[in-house]
């Protein structure tokens, strides 16, 4: 017993100054990009904590703070982030001294108005997923094109009808869709840290009061889909039937309807049925969350 | 599982998704483009040489070029002022990021470049070969026609050296072996000849490429001049625009201050020009009213000082003459008192029925030719030309009228 208690101590003291000796190394100048890398991928761990750390204080700081599992992932996943932008952009930033540079990348964040998108109800499964499948269409066009299967249960030839593209554009939209069911769905459970026992239980949720599920993701996708429309383009707002109506039959603005309908339930409502030449005549679209790709 | 568990497998998943960073990524796929987080477009990943330019009001912070899965490929961060350039690599393909911050905004060019195909690669190497050759490093804008005649002389000369080895190879053969009399005589002078020729063109060739060289060198000169005046040229343009647009914001402005200021004058003096007009006018009614009553006033005093002096004269002929005054004179007296009397206003009081608008009760005054006095608990007072009839008379004749309720002459 006691031979083990020191086991664990000298264990825990090895680990110790290892941590140490990283953040030492970390706050050393690296002249290349190749350093940086080097540098920085050994020291990855330490960095997460670190970033991790910041976003807790953030949130403490700005009263949105609980000692609970879900601001826990909360904290990690955005310190996961901006560890990911630090190791990219940071290369550029050579020569730098790595700690310092991830510090102050981590404090211009922060120094943002919303620098992410939190609300309590987001932290739950059922906002986490939302929250992420919203947060991934903002920088991927898999998850972009896919928000439309989860939100309405449309396929890529209903997404080609709804949006009005050309036969160019239709190409693509069913990669994306492959991409997104062949490994894009996972990632994001993955980086919300979403386990398998919750996606379940979500499911059963969805079974059994069908209705007012919906009604609650709507009313939460409709919080996730104000903030991160904010990384649209600034000239996409929303727009009247007849401003949608002009951009469909003229067929311009492409890239401006994919983006906004996917991430505004309310103008999917506005624009529906101008896509699809008088096809698409049923009902308007109501939220109908779909858990699966 | 315990949430300390839970934790630390999120936390070992995220650190793995961070170790690997797999880019799922076919080569036509685009490449996203985000500044300070938010799209702006998109670059073409099948195309050579596909470029994206951005302006930007605010200034760039942060530049991330993202698969179309999401997976971060590469980025940078912008100086808040002045330039800053980068290669991203992805795969074998390349990004040239180039940003450039203002005072007002900045600006990012991408230029995507793919990798090269194995054609390219070749055709490359022998480029190479061939700039070894010229051992020269011509401008990028040239390189493309430099290396086409290089090539094409390495070409030229590789055959002509072949040729005259095959030519002096056939006539070595020739001599070994001896042929007819004419044959010999006919064959020997001929490679001779023939190498005297090829000489005299290698000298043209050498001559050619000297001039060749000679003719890109000063093309080189031109083309650097060029730049340098295009160079020129754009900072002016620059600054020309940029003076342009400030003379116009401040004309702009100006316009606008101006337009403001003379609004804002009319407006004021359109206000106070209505208020004096409604001023001026009530003042005018209060006037005319004024006069009117006034003139009346004036007449009826003067009506009554004439009465009064009438009076006096009387009197102190009375007291001049003292005592004794004969009958024709008191009659005299007598009358004139009476018309004195006459000329005073006759003053009564009368309450009219209940109803009678304020209307009738002017007309009726006025019918009498009278004016209409104080009012005091109801009654009116009304003064009028003495009438010809006895008051008491007078007074019944009034009473029996419609409107009139009551009359009396005391108050």
């Amino acid at each position: 017993m006691a031979v083990t208690r020191m086991h664990n101590t000298l264990s825990k003291s090895h680990v110790m100054a290892d941590r140490m000796a990283t953040v030492n190394r970390l706050e050393e100048v690296v002249s290349t990009s190749d350093e940086f890398d080097q540098v920085v991928s050994q020291a990855l761990p330490v960095l997460l904590d670190r970033a991790t750390g910041y976003t807790k204080r953030f949130l403490r700081e700005t009263g949105q703070w609980s000692d609970d599992i879900e601001h826990e992932k909360f904290a990690l996943r955005w310190g996961s982030e901006y560890l990911e932008r630090f190791l990219v952009c940071g290369r550029s930033e050579v020569p730098c001294r790595p700690l310092f540079l991830f510090d102050s990348l981590v404090a211009k964040q922060h120094s943002k108005p919303e620098p992410f998108c939190y609300h309590p109800d987001l932290l739950r499964p059922l906002g986490r997923y939302l929250d992420g499948l919203v947060a991934r269409a903002v920088v991927s066009r898999d998850a972009l094109i896919a928000l439309y299967h989860h939100s309405y249960g449309w396929g890529a030839g209903d997404v080609i009808a709804v949006t009005g593209l050309n036969g160019l554009e239709s190409q693509r939209i069913y990669k994306n869709f492959r991409r997104w069911r062949e490994s894009g769905w996972q990632r994001t459970m993955d980086e919300v840290g979403l386990t398998k026992a919750e996606l379940a239980e979500l499911g059963q949720q969805q079974q059994r009061h069908r209705q007012r599920f919906n009604s609650e993701a709507e009313r939460l996708i409709r919080v996730a889909q104000s903030h991160y429309r904010k990384s649209e383009p600034d000239h996409y707002p929303c727009l009247s039937r007849s401003q949608w109506g002009d951009m469909f039959t003229q067929g311009y603005g492409c890239d401006y309807r994919i983006w906004h309908l996917a991430l505004c339930l309310d103008c999917m409502q506005t624009a529906w049925g101008l896509g699809s030449s008088g096809s698409l005549t049923g009902e308007k679209p109501r939220l109908e969350l779909q858990m699966r790709p | 599982m315990g949430h300390e568990e839970e934790l630390d497998a999120y936390r070992s998943q995220l650190l793995e998704s961070l170790n690997s960073r797999p880019a799922i990524r076919s080569w036509s796929d685009p490449i996203q483009v985000y500044i300070n987080e938010r799209r702006v477009g998109e670059l073409e990943g099948a195309g050579i040489g596909a470029t994206l330019q951005v302006q930007c009001v605010d200034h760039i912070e942060t530049v991330q070029l993202r698969a179309e899965d999401g997976t971060l490929l590469g980025g940078l961060t912008a100086p808040e002022c002045g330039y800053r350039t980068d290669r991203v690599q992805i795969s074998a393909d390349t990004v040239e990021l180039s940003v450039h911050n203002m005072a007002q905004g900045g600006t990012l060019s991408a230029l995507f470049t793919p990798a090269p195909s194995f054609w390219s690669r070749a055709w490359k190497s022998i480029a190479d070969v061939t700039d070894r050759v010229v051992a020269r490093r011509p401008e990028p804008a040239l390189a493309y026609g430099m290396r086409m005649v290089a090539f094409t002389q390495a070409l030229l000369a590789i055959a002509v050296v072949g040729l005259v080895t095959d030519r002096i190879t056939t006539g070595r053969t020739s001599d070994r072996t001896p042929s007819p009399v004419v044959q010999t005589a006919t064959l020997s002078p001929a490679p001779v000849a023939d190498m005297a020729k090829f000489e005299q063109q290698l000298d043209e060739l050498a001559r050619m490429q000297a001039k060749v060289d000679d003719a890109l060198g000063s093309q080189q000169k031109g083309v650097v001049q060029l730049q340098q005046a295009l160079v020129k040229l754009s900072s002016t343009q620059e600054s020309f625009e940029s003076n342009v647009l400030t003379v116009r914001e401040e004309i702009e402005k100006r316009l606008e201050m101006v337009g403001r200021e003379t609004d804002r004058q009319t407006r004021q003096m359109a206000s106070r020009g209505r208020v004096e007009q409604e001023q001026l006018e009530a003042a005018i009614q209060n006037l005319t009213a004024d006069n009117h009553r006034l003139s009346k006033e004036v007449v009826s005093l003067e009506e009554y000082n004439q009465g009064l002096k009438t009076k006096l004269q009387t009197a102190v002929a009375s007291a001049s003459k003292g005592v004794d005054p004969s009958p024709e004179r008191l009659l005299k007296m007598a009358d004139s008192l009476q018309a004195t009397q006459q000329q005073m206003p006759f003053l009564f009081w009368v309450t009219f029925s209940d109803g009678t608008s304020q209307e009738s009760i002017d007309k009726w005054v006025y019918e009498k030719q009278g004016h209409k006095g104080a009012v005091s608990e109801g009654w009116q007072e009304v003064r009028i030309v003495p009438p010809a009839v006895p008051p008491d008379r007078f007074l019944e004749q009034i009473r029996g009228e419609k409107i009139v309720k009551a009359a009396r002459i005391s108050q």
